[in-house]
């Protein structure tokens, strides 16, 4: 393999920016991203951080037992902070869990080659942040064992649940979100789980392999499906990406507490949520690509396009915190504008602060080609971006709890020791199933990378003779 | 056969017989499986292996499924043959019954549910109480299941019986008998009770020899010397307070921690009513140390060190009643330094008031004042003309002064003079003066007996230790404060055999009669002179013997002793004075706690969390400094701090609390007990190490000094209330005037519906169609509630009502400080401070409010539109109901609530126990829920329950009910009288709603409340009180610009400062020199925003 690198992030309207670098046939492809999956071992920090994230893990369950079996007043919550960080890490996940699903179908409705190389973990990444986050508003409640009856499931009590609740919206905006996501994440699989399955050189893999790739031989009719499918699974999962969202806002937006009733929740819950995604986006394939010898897929185009993703979305997010401040002051009310002058200036003035800087000012480096394209910058911002997205959802299911109408019932919220420990736990779990996903499954979409190889256009050169290989 | 229309499926089947009919295939299958088939299967043989396979694995089952391996509990079933009559199982029943607290019994009514006491209420037949009920009797129930409780007869520690004391006893007395009583003394509580006062009588004519001392450590020393002084010899003031149109308070806690609260309280709620024609109402100046409940509800209030009162009250007295009186304080710079500025302008009103109000006006003084100020108000009231009209006396012949005696009493032990000592109830070893050395002192008696519900600091120190009986449990007696005699019974056999007083005392003087009923029977038998067996059993149902109040005196108050006092007072004023120590010495101020009592009900848990309603704290005493003390001495809340008072000295943490005078340090009495019971263990500092026996109400001359510890208190309620630093604070200040509505009484002359406008509510149309099922005017009742915010003092009794009724747990001081603490209804207080350029400030406290905040019961509630899983709905009535069983605990409800009135049981707060501090953490794991049989909270904690109403789990939202249990039971009723009526005019009813009637429903926070601030009803009779109450022009809604509608209504409050309205007249400074004005915190009648 060449170890020629080609800096593509040259803006040159007579040329295409080539999106697969050092690469000039579908077999070194499949061979650099199989790689991956076939190595004899892992690198050395893949052992290390799973080591790590799956303690981490293990303490997450055996925190959530200590949960059940005790009572979740072992949390911080509080009269009047009946919310605390369970539902801040259930909102962050989901918000994570929104970039995957925009690479894949929206990206991919509008065409935009690049998404290929960074779809098939973007994708994974929803999927875990999704459980991440479905675990949270699950052991929330007081009695987990009666969780289920959150689900319109036929009972003898002939009781549905209740409509108007947006938690219920919330079931079924996550849970459909969830199914979809999976299904989209499996479906373009297929084609290189079947790769893989072709590769084994294990009967478990094999027989793994074969099983999930449902017998995929590469005919033209299974080809002629497959984009069917994924098509119209694309056309299904956007309006999801906007919709779990903006239904999780209304968690916020429907209720009347000062700092939560705000009609600019749901578009500023989306782009704050597809800010956040693409930080995670970020923060994760840096080292990756590092580790597994990915930059050529990976690129630094890749790079730099999300990075433009959350200069723009981090705007967006800037331009809410405006609005917001400047509808509570435009509403004259006295309770909405306490809500948000006390946020900046109050009790926890510390923590909107953190997030003002996190979300607003560091993405604003991303300007600068320089540092759009350097990887310690970026790396740097997507890190603030991952800790600012936290702490919004901290201000605003925290700072508006604590202090709403009557100033007697006014608290200051502590958490406790689970209730680090739960969110250190759920990072743990993410990063767990990311790293068992990096090793046994495709991390890149190998047919999808190969079809915007210009070997793959047949007006082009004639080098598109493994075409069909799958 | 074939039947002949076969093939003619489509027109009609004609059959030509019956028995053609029956020919029919359809017919012939339906008998085949009707009868045949059945029968010929039972005709089948059955083969020998099948029935003996069935008949083996019938066999199998029955021994290993079910009756082999279970052991069911063995249990016996009793014919409930001797039912008593007109008793119904299940039926809770109540009786009437009293409890003595500091020498006054308050009559009480007692429910019971097949034997449980339960709950506890006024008893409305009592002319004190009239159905109210303060904290201490509401909580008293919880007493009499306190698992801490002593439980047997101690003999030097040791578990013993009452018959092996007895037989000790009679040995003992015996001897003791012969000496006619030498060497022997009794201590006991102030008590009231004939019966006991009889059985003093016949001890001190068995034991000739032997003297009976009383101790209480809150007690009225003051006052009765102040008596004497006056009328030469002790008497009791009785005051009305309803009749009074000008009071001046002199220290004085009339609202509070007067024994005579409950009545006071209705008589000055009752004499601030200004809601008729004329729109009159009292006005109160309160002068005093502690914020107390009085001065909160006070027109004008100003906080004075205690030792000042003297010159404030030789003041008042020189103009009022004689130059003579103010001469001494003439020439003392120290003196006039105290009435410089707003001080002496509102005691100017005061004075101009009180004159212009004579035979109308009342100045009453603290307990804790000294004699002389007594003397001088009694001189005034008599001058102003107020005796026997706002004022009167009831003669108190017996009355001993407990300093005195519990001295003499230390002095005789000291000098071993005492052989035997019998302590009857109380606990001197931890409330005694600290100069006595108390706790040394038992040991150094021959033999000593301790009569007591806790085997607490006294009784370890005792020979013996006597369990008594809860006064459920016993026969007894007691007057009120006006001398109404009321008789106490037992609701339930002694749960540990304890004794009480009455029946100690027949042993140790050798009565015949030892049972508690037969004394109290003797007792009351010669007080109405004649065995009349029918008054006897009326007195029993009504718990109180008609017109047997002591009759009331007017004495003469001799006024020689006028020069004399006011010399004395100076004398001891100036050598207290702070001022002569150099200006570095602090007054210390010792209270009766407003739960605590004088910390005997610091085991109770439900009075150990209902919090201060001053302080809100909860849990602990502590310091209380106003916020420039804390500025000067560079402290914050929690700072530990060093008080040196004399030669004795103690570490105790700091609350700050406004409105307290500069160098004046409020030391509340009741905590830091030696006791280990569960719940007052740690719980806050013993300041009677303090307290001597000079000083038992207040000291000057103490130093205070930080010692850099740190110690948590724990309040209810956040402090930002009263920080007006933060913009939270003053943000506080300014959403005020529309939460808490209120108006000078002259702005309520001129705008009558002046909370209407507090807040501008734009309009309250919907862009959708509002589909409330429930609203008013719809269903078959609507109830509603409304608070009288003019009558509510904020005494919190209706918090431990509603805690008693509703099974609500407690939950300890650590989860307190998460906010999570369970009371259904809370009694919210803000203070209001002084505007200072564009801020306010902390250190003048302009007024208070106090807002008990229930459930709203929003027609359009907030709540029930977010909980996913319909737990919280409206229910026929328009109530907002919670259905525990439904609730999965989202807590979506409560974050939805804008008045924070709901509660979440976070842990299992019943099972779990108040532990003070949470133990173990991760060990502590509570797996009840998953295990086959629930390990059941304390036993004697499940006999207090309210079968009417749910034990709540953890993880299950609560709130407030109405008191939905009684509200059913009323519902029942009227339906049963319905159901009961002659058809005819049944008929006449039917289409009208089955009516029942205004006032048979009472919650239980409405049943207590002394000022009768909480009316309940229904909305849909216009007639009813409620309906009336929200008609009112005073009615409002609090935040009705969020469109909730709620159920449950405020009346706003109404002060009435001097001078109203018209500041002009008084001169530039007049409205700021009223710093009690209420509105002084906002601008006039308008919104804030």
């Amino acid at each position: 393999m060449s170890t020629l690198t080609v800096d593509n992030t040259f803006e040159d309207p007579t040329r295409r920016a080539p999106l697969v670098l050092n690469h000039d046939d579908f077999t070194s492809v499949t061979e650099e991203i199989c790689y991956v999956n076939e190595s004899p071992r892992p690198p050395r920090a893949w052992y290390v951080s799973i080591a790590i994230s799956s303690i981490l893990a293990s303490l997450f369950g055996l925190l959530i037992l200590y949960l059940i079996l005790t009572g979740v007043g072992v949390w911080g919550n509080m009269n009047p902070v009946m919310w605390g960080f369970p539902i801040v890490n259930f909102v962050f996940w989901v918000g994570i869990g929104h970039a995957g699903t925009l690479i894949s179908a929206i990206l991919f409705l509008f065409r935009q080659k690049w998404r290929t190389a960074i779809n098939r973990f973007a994708e994974a990444m929803t999927i875990f942040a999704v459980v991440c986050a479905g675990t949270f508003p699950g052991i929330h409640v007081g009695r987990v064992w009666l969780a289920y009856w959150l689900f319109p499931i036929p009972n003898q009590m002939e009781m549905w649940p209740q409509f108007r609740s947006p938690l219920l919206w919330d079931v079924f905006a996550v849970g459909t979100y969830f199914t979809v996501s999976l299904l989209f994440w499996y479906v373009g699989m297929v084609p290189d789980l079947a790769t893989l399955r072709d590769r084994a050189n294990t009967k478990i893999k094999a027989i793994a392999y074969g099983l999930f790739a449902l017998g995929w031989r590469g005919s033209m009719r299974h080809w002629h499906r497959y984009e069917r499918a994924y098509l119209l699974l694309a056309a299904l999962a956007t309006p999801l990406v906007l919709s779990v969202h903006s239904v999780v806002s209304f968690d916020f937006a429907v209720s009347q507490l000062p700092g939560w009733h705000t009609t600019i929740f749901p578009p500023y819950f989306v782009a704050g949520a597809i800010f956040g995604g693409f930080a995670m986006v970020v923060t994760l394939a840096v080292p990756a690509r590092e580790l597994w010898g990915l930059k050529n897929f990976i690129t630094m185009r890749h790079l730099e396009n999300m990075n433009k993703i959350i200069l723009l979305t981090g705007s967006l997010v800037g331009y809410a915190y405006m609005m917001e401040f400047f509808i509570a002051w435009y509403s004259g009310a006295l309770y909405e504008m306490f809500a948000f002058v006390n946020r900046a200036t109050g009790q926890y003035a510390w923590a909107y602060w953190l997030m003002a800087f996190c979300n607003v000012a560091a993405p604003q480096l991303f300007w600068f080609k320089r540092l759009r394209t350097s990887i310690p910058a970026m790396f740097f911002v997507a890190m603030c971006v991952n800790v600012g997205m936290w702490f919004e959802r901290f201000v605003i299911v925290i700072t508006s709890l604590s202090q709403d109408f009557l100033g007697s019932s006014w608290g200051y919220y502590t958490p406790s020791w689970v209730d680090i420990g739960m969110l250190v736990g759920s990072f743990g779990l993410f990063l767990t199933l990311f790293l068992l996903f990096i090793r046994y499954l495709p991390v890149i979409a190998m047919a999808e990378v190969k079809a915007v190889m210009p070997q793959a256009d047949p007006h082009g050169h004639d080098g598109h003779a493994e075409g069909g290989e799958a | 056969m074939p039947p002949l229309n076969d093939g003619n499926t489509s027109g009609r089947a004609y059959w030509r017989s019956l028995d053609h009919l029956a020919d029919t295939p359809e017919f012939r299958a339906f008998m085949h499986r009707e009868f045949p088939a059945g029968a010929s299967e039972l005709l089948d043989s059955t083969d020998r292996r099948h029935f003996l396979k069935i008949m083996g694995a019938s066999m199998a089952l029955a021994g290993l499924g079910l009756t082999g391996c279970r052991r069911w509990p063995k249990e016996e079933i009793v014919p409930y043959a001797g039912r008593p009559e007109g008793r119904d199982p299940g039926i809770p029943v109540s009786y009437a019954t009293c409890m003595e607290l500091g020498g006054v019994a308050c009559g009480l009514l007692a429910t019971a549910n097949d034997g449980r006491p339960t709950k506890i209420e006024g008893n409305d037949r009592h002319p004190v109480g009239r159905g109210a009920a303060d904290s201490f009797a509401q909580a008293g129930v919880l007493d009499l299941y306190d698992p801490d409780r002593s439980r047997s007869v101690r003999r030097e520690g040791k578990r013993a019986d009452w018959p092996t004391f007895a037989d000790w006893a009679q040995g003992h007395f015996g001897q003791e008998r012969e000496r006619r009583g030498h060497g022997m003394a009794v201590l006991a509580e102030a008590s009231s009770s004939p019966s006991l006062l009889a059985m003093r009588r016949r001890f001190l004519e068995i034991y000739p020899n032997a003297s009976w001392h009383e101790y209480e450590p809150l007690n009225n020393d003051n006052e009765v010397a102040g008596a004497e002084l006056a009328f030469g010899s002790p008497h009791r003031a009785q005051i009305d307070p309803a009749r009074a149109k000008v009071i001046v308070s002199l220290d004085a806690d009339f609202l509070g921690a007067h024994r005579n609260a409950v009545r006071n309280i209705r008589d000055f709620a009752a004499g601030r009513r200004a809601d008729d024609a004329t729109k009159t109402m009292n006005r109160l100046y309160a002068f005093e140390s502690e914020f107390t409940l009085t001065g909160a509800n006070a027109d004008h209030r100003h906080p004075v060190r205690s030792g000042d009162i003297a010159v404030i009250a030789a003041w008042l007295a020189g103009r009022i009643v004689d130059e003579q009186a103010w001469r001494p304080f003439e020439e003392d710079p120290a003196a006039g330094a105290v009435l410089t500025g707003e001080l002496r302008a509102t005691l100017e009103h005061a004075l101009t008031d009180l004159q212009a109000h004579r035979g109308e006006c009342l100045i009453v003084t603290g307990a804790g004042q000294p004699a002389e100020v007594h003397l001088l108000a009694h001189l005034m009231n008599e001058a102003l003309g107020n005796v026997g009209r706002t004022i009167a006396f009831t003669p108190q012949p017996e009355q001993a002064k407990h300093s005195e005696s519990i001295r003499a009493l230390a002095d005789r032990l000291a000098d071993g003079k005492i052989g035997t000592l019998v302590i009857l109830g109380g606990n001197p070893a931890y409330n005694a003066p600290a100069d006595l050395d108390f706790p040394a002192l038992p040991g150094k008696a021959g033999v000593t007996i301790h009569l007591g519900d806790y085997y607490d600091e006294t009784a370890t120190r005792c020979t013996w230790h006597v369990n008594r009986a809860h006064y459920l449990e016993t026969w007894g007696d007691g007057r009120a404060w006006d001398g109404t005699c009321s008789l106490g019974q037992p609701i339930i056999e002694p749960l540990f055999g304890g004794k009480s007083a009455l029946e100690l005392l027949a042993v140790l003087v050798g009565d015949d009669t030892t049972d508690g009923q037969a004394i109290v029977r003797r007792t009351f038998f010669d007080l109405i002179g004649g065995e009349d067996e029918a008054r006897w059993r009326r007195a029993l149902h009504d718990g109180v013997l008609a017109n047997s109040a002591w009759r009331t005196v007017t004495p003469a108050a001799d006024r020689s002793g006028l020069a004399a006092a006011a010399e004395a007072l100076h004398e001891a004023s100036s050598a207290r004075s702070i001022r002569t120590s150099g200006g570095r010495g602090w007054e210390v101020v010792f209270r009766p706690h407003p739960t605590l009592y004088d910390g005997r009900f610091a085991n109770n848990g439900w009075l150990q969390e209902v919090p201060d309603p001053m302080t809100k704290l909860t849990w602990d005493t502590a310091v209380l400094l106003s916020p420039a003390a804390a500025g000067e001495l560079g402290i914050e809340r929690g700072d530990v701090l060093k008080i040196t008072l004399g030669e004795r000295s103690l570490e105790a943490a700091a609350m700050i609390q406004p409105g307290l005078p500069e160098r004046c340090a409020v030391l509340p009495l009741g905590g830091g007990r030696g006791f280990e019971g569960r719940i007052c263990t740690g719980a806050g500092f013993d300041f009677y190490r303090l307290r001597t026996s000079e000083a038992m109400s207040f000291a000057g001359g103490a130093t205070i000094t930080k010692t850099g510890g740190r110690y948590e208190l724990v309040t209810t309620q956040d402090h930002h209330t009263i920080d007006v630093e933060t913009i939270a604070g003053r943000s506080i200040q300014q959403r005020l005037p529309s939460q808490f509505r209120e108006a000078d009484l002259e702005e309520y002359r001129h705008h009558p519906n002046f909370a209407k406008h507090r807040t501008h509510v734009t309009h309250r149309l919907s862009l959708f169609e509002e589909n409330l099922p429930h609203q008013a005017g719809e269903g078959d009742y609507a109830w509603g509630m409304s608070i009288d915010l003019n009558a509510c003092v904020g005494c919190g009794a209706c918090i431990v009502a509603c805690q008693a009724e509703n099974n609500i747990p407690i939950v300890g001081k650590d989860q307190v400080k998460r906010g999570r603490e369970m009371h259904w209804l809370r009694v919210d207080r803000y203070f209001q401070f002084a505007p200072r350029n564009d801020r306010y400030d902390p250190n003048r406290v302009t007024a208070v409010a106090l807002q008990p905040v229930p459930c709203m019961h929003c027609e359009n509630a907030p709540c029930e539109q977010v909980c996913p899983v319909a737990a919280t709905v409206h229910d026929a009535d328009g109530l907002n109901v919670m259905v525990y069983n439904r609730c999965i605990g989202t807590r979506y409800c409560s974050n939805n609530c804008p008045y924070k009135v709901r509660r979440f049981n976070y842990f299992d707060y019943h099972r779990r126990g108040p532990a003070r501090t949470q133990p173990g953490k991760l060990l502590q794991v509570e797996t009840d829920y998953f295990r086959k049989k629930p390990a059941t909270p304390d036993e004697l904690k499940q006999l207090q329950f309210n079968p009417e109403v749910t034990v709540r789990m953890r993880g299950v939202m609560e709130k407030c009910t109405y008191c939905i249990q009684r509200i059913a039971q009323a519902r029942i009723d009227a339906k049963n009288a319905y159901a009961n009526l002659p058809q005819a005019e049944k008929e006449k009813r039917k289409d009208r709603r089955i009516a029942i009637p205004d006032g048979a429903i009472t919650p239980a926070c409405a049943q207590t409340c002394p000022a009768q601030a909480i009316v309940f009803g229904d909305l849909e009779d216009a007639d009813s009180r409620v309906a009336r109450a929200r008609k009112h022009e005073r009615s409002y809604e609090m935040l009705e610009e969020l469109n909730v509608k709620a159920r449950t209504t405020y009346m706003a409050k109404l002060r009435n400062p001097a001078a109203p309205g018209s500041g002009e007249s008084q001169g530039d400074g007049a409205r700021d020199e009223s710093p009690a004005r209420g509105d002084a915190g906002h601008s006039g009648g308008d919104a804030p925003h």
